[in-house]
């Protein structure tokens, strides 16, 4: 049957080149399909380039010009964010306040604000997350004078309207409450409680009730507080002309005065580990299982970083990668597996998972366990899996650098995480250094085996019989929350 | 007005001349190869990457009744090795070396893409075209089954275990007779996903993955000579297949109002009401995108400003022009916040269309739907992957690589009688009303008298 195949197809190819004397050469050579290209020489890695200030109110500014399109990125950047602003009750006030911000100014009500959005083709998006926050736009070169100007009106002059403080609540309880219907919202917030404990910021999730006691005087504070010039950078990449754009925003944000000093990120420390443990969390019907397994993981400045990369590469960073080979490709039992780590300034999570149908449960998780011992020295890594992980690594830089705002968040990224302005230049032979030793350590040192969290939400009348079975680690049984 | 419209022209000009030249344009060259594949070539420079698309005009439509699902499904066979390919070199030599790779189906179409650095554009030449030519040597049960399981999976994540992940299906099962190549879902049911055969496989990839039936678009770093030996080289000998089947897709109408409620295991009832429009073809969609534009979104488009903001009835509401191939639908979602009921916000959201029908948006309601329209475009310039999309897109659909700049120039044409007689033509009492409602809660049904119970049909 395969021979006939391409039998018939080669001879449908002399009749085709015969027809088109263009194509003779061809029909003269037959062609090796069996042999694999060889590529050509790589293309050369061009980091932008990027001019830094200081402006006269504290602020740093970094103004990486990029002409070939009329565009433009620009992104105040926040150092520091809810877990080191909020109090722990008053989980998503930094997530409002930064919502309220487009709810009216001295001069512009919410419509209004809204309004000149759309006339410029702009959107003004302001978020606070963990760890820091950014206020932002993209327009095209000729709209950025005015995007800018409504972005320094927000920024300076928000009001925080009461009614609007009421509505965004009253939404954002419906968000909340739609999420304890969703399995990997469910999975995120019981694995955070656990990994991280009720007095930790990483452990302390966004409830009903830190909601509803949020005040705007809470937010008015907040604002005040966070928005300072000294703990932000101010990047601007696209189509403008770096001198000329420093004027202007010195002009723009006249009325933003100096103050603020970057946040000390001093984390409480985390909660004794417990062995291995499995928290069932009931979804009854659920049609799959989701897994969250990990632990608390290195801070981004980790000298580990780059093995880490490799190691969770082969692990559980790609489509080929171990995991997602293993537990979809081969198995079935799921259509995405995959593994990786949460960098930032605190211990942000390694975290494995996927959902899996809910009969092959028990079987799910004994594979996803022999990947995570194979990976720290039971399976050795392999030449071509070391290969292949630092060349997806290395040759994936080049192509990041393709919009104005990927290089705006290649630029913020060095920042917030205080890394030097030649990073990316040293980032192939750090990457290439990485030896399967090193893997094999990391694996070893930041996947701790005995203490892992496992976090299934699922069936449990039809999985917690099986999962006990496979006798990998003792159940709990936990709500929606993490409790038990 | 007459002042204004002399006036525009003139501001437009002064304006274009201040910016970049050719900002909304992609340059490119077409041609088609003796077995019938199109190829589109746009090299750029800017960014040391290729993207390939390979677009082969076929989609669920082309399905018969009892092996739903099945397009898609081939899909995943399409990446589990080829003739000269072993199972795992087409990700190691995308993913692998920095690059990227997937697959998407619709309805009508099915693509395939990958970014790879520049120097590996030879290679996915020739990863592609082992697959458009030499699947079925290597094909065998096994592979065909672990993809049926991960498709299973894939509907269950989606749909399945997903709140009001059963929506569209149901709408689409409602809204076109069972006849209709557009009433069951792309991913099919778990049914006939079991009831694929190896032998399907065979006879789909004979009559739909052939040249004659495909679009091969490349936009990057490259140069375009070595991009055409190479095509040639790799497509050049792929045997035309015979002439592909077009399955017929009419239009519909609903005479009257179809009325469903759904329980799911959600806390939070939502309303959707679907009508039936138009697709890909016709010019009323970009009338119908416009309105859409002005009823949902920012907090003043007309039924975010009436019922989130102004009543605070509803916690989110979005509505969209979906466009397939022949045939779109507009679909319109309300979520209540709590004291809200579904009938309430159904009747506030008539109440608000009813007048757009009868005296249709403003100007500057236009003016703001549109407005976004330009930096939408010049930023998507930015991604080769976009950019071979959208050519491939053009050619596919509509024998135009260049498509996009009619498009953009039709969206930018729309006036507020269109928008005003797309709505009265369109959003008729020939609708479909879906409640979804808590298990046990059909009471909360928008009407709950005269809707009828919807009931999953389990694999």
């Amino acid at each position: 049957m395969k021979l006939r195949t391409r039998l018939a197809i080669a001879s449908v190819t002399v009749a085709v080149t015969l027809a088109f004397a263009g194509f003779a050469a061809i029909a003269q050579q037959p062609l090796d399909r069996s042999k694999i290209p060889s590529p050509g020489k790589p293309p050369e890695l061009r980091v932008p380039v990027w001019i830094r200030y200081s402006l006269t109110n504290g602020a740093d500014l970094i103004v990486s010009e990029k002409r070939d399109l009329p565009l433009v990125s620009f992104r105040i950047t926040i150092q520091g964010g809810a877990s080191q602003m909020e109090s722990s009750t008053r989980r998503g006030l930094a997530s409002l306040t930064a919502s309220m911000m487009s709810e009216g100014t001295k001069t512009r009500d919410g419509e209004a604000i809204s309004n000149a959005q759309q006339l410029l083709g702009t959107s003004i998006d302001i978020n606070i997350g963990s760890e820091n926050g950014s206020i932002a736009f993209q327009s095209t070169t000729k709209k950025f004078p005015q995007a800018l100007d409504l972005l320094t009106d927000m920024l300076l002059n928000s009001r925080f309207p009461q009614d609007a403080l009421d509505r965004l609540r009253a939404q954002r309880l419906v968000v909340l409450a739609q999420a304890k219907d969703q399995p990997a919202a469910i999975a995120t917030r019981v694995f955070a409680k656990i990994l991280y404990g009720d007095s930790h910021p990483f452990g302390q999730n966004v409830t009903e009730e830190s909601l509803k006691a949020i005040t705007r005087d809470d937010i008015v504070v907040f604002h005040k507080v966070y928005f300072r010039p000294g703990r932000a950078l101010i990047t601007v990449v696209g189509d403008v002309n770096a001198a000329s754009v420093r004027a202007t925003i010195e002009k723009s944000l006249v009325g933003w005065s100096r103050g603020g000093d970057k946040p000390a990120f001093t984390y409480p420390a985390l909660p004794s580990p417990h062995p291995m443990t499995i928290f069932l969390v009931d979804k009854p019907g659920a049609a799959q299982s989701t897994f969250a397994i990990g632990n608390p993981g290195p801070p981004r400045n980790t000298p580990d970083y780059d093995a880490l990369q490799v190691m969770n590469t082969i692990l559980g960073g790609m489509f080929q990668s171990r995991l997602n080979a293993n537990l979809r490709e081969e198995k079935g039992f799921s259509y995405g597996v995959s593994s990786g780590f949460a960098y930032g300034k605190g211990p942000g999570a390694f975290r494995a998972g996927g959902d899996m149908v809910s009969a092959k449960s028990d079987a799910a998780l004994v594979e996803f366990m022999k990947e995570l011992r194979g990976i720290g020295g039971a399976r050795p890594v392999t030449d071509d899996e070391l290969k292949t992980a630092k060349d997806s690594l290395i040759q994936r830089l080049p192509g990041t650098f393709e919009s104005v705002q990927s290089v705006n968040n290649a630029i913020v990224s060095l920042w917030i995480q205080g890394l030097p302005d030649n990073y990316y230049h040293q980032y192939i032979s750090r990457i290439s250094a990485v030896k399967k030793e090193d893997v094999v350590r990391v694996a070893k040192q930041y996947i701790d085996l005995e203490h892992l969290t496992i976090v299934i939400v699922g069936d449990r009348a039809n999985i917690e019989a099986p999962i006990r079975a496979t006798g990998i680690a003792p159940i709990v049984l936990t709500d929606i929350e993490g409790g038990r | 007005m007459v002042c204004l419209a002399v006036l525009l022209p003139v501001f437009a000009l002064v304006v274009l001349s201040q910016s970049k030249p050719s900002a909304i344009k992609i340059p490119f060259e077409s041609y088609t190869l003796p077995n019938g594949l199109t190829v589109i070539l746009a090299a750029d420079h800017a960014t040391p990457t290729v993207a390939v698309t390979v677009w082969y005009h076929v989609g669920s439509k082309n399905e018969t009744l009892g092996r739903t699902g099945f397009a898609h499904l081939f899909e995943h066979v399409m990446f589990t090795g080829s003739g000269h390919v072993p199972y795992g070199l087409h990700d190691n030599l995308t993913e692998g070396v920095g690059g990227s790779n997937n697959g998407t189906t619709s309805n009508d179409r099915t693509t395939y893409y990958e970014t790879v650095p520049s120097n590996y554009l030879e290679d996915s030449l020739w990863l592609e075209s082992d697959r458009m030519g030499f699947l079925l040597d290597t094909l065998d049960t096994n592979k065909l089954n672990a993809q049926r399981d991960v498709v299973k999976n894939e509907r269950r994540q989606g749909i399945d275990n997903q709140p009001y992940g059963m929506a569209n299906e149901i709408l689409s099962g409602a809204m076109y007779p069972p006849s209709h190549p557009y009433s069951w879902p792309v991913i099919g049911s778990m049914k006939d996903l079991s009831a694929a055969s190896e032998e399907d496989v065979k006879n789909f990839f004979r009559l739909y993955y052939a040249p004659n039936n495909a679009f091969l678009s490349i936009a990057g770093d490259f140069q375009p000579s070595a991009a055409r030996a190479w095509v040639t080289k790799y497509f050049g000998g792929l045997m035309r297949g015979n002439p592909v089947p077009r399955p017929t897709a009419n239009p519909v109408t609903l005479d009257k109002e179809t009325r469903l409620v759904f329980e799911d295991r959600v806390q939070v009832p939502r309303l959707y009401i679907a009508w039936p429009t138009v697709g890909e073809k016709s010019d009323d969609r970009f009338a119908l995108s416009v309105l859409d534009a002005i009823t949902s979104g920012p907090r003043t488009t007309r039924l975010t400003k009436a019922l989130v903001y102004d009543q605070q009835a509803a916690a989110a509401l979005n509505s969209y022009q979906a466009s397939n191939e022949e045939v779109g639908q507009w679909v319109l979602t309300i979520t209540p916040r709590p004291g809200h009921s579904l009938m309430e916000l159904e009747q506030a959201a008539d109440g608000i269309l009813d007048k757009l029908r009868t005296e249709g948006p403003t100007a500057e309601e236009i003016q703001r739907a549109t407005a976004g329209l330009e930096f939408e475009f010049v930023s998507g310039l930015q991604s080769n992957l976009g950019k071979s999309a959208t050519l491939a897109n053009g050619a596919g659909f509509h024998n135009d690589p260049g498509y996009f700049q009619t498009e953009y120039q039709k969206m930018l044409a729309v006036t507020p009688s269109d928008v005003k007689r797309a709505a009265n033509k369109y959003l008729t009492k020939g609708r479909v009303v879906l409640s979804i409602v808590p298990m046990g809660q059909l009471n909360q049904a928008s009407k709950p008298a005269e809707s009828k119970v919807y009931r999953r049909v389990d694999e």
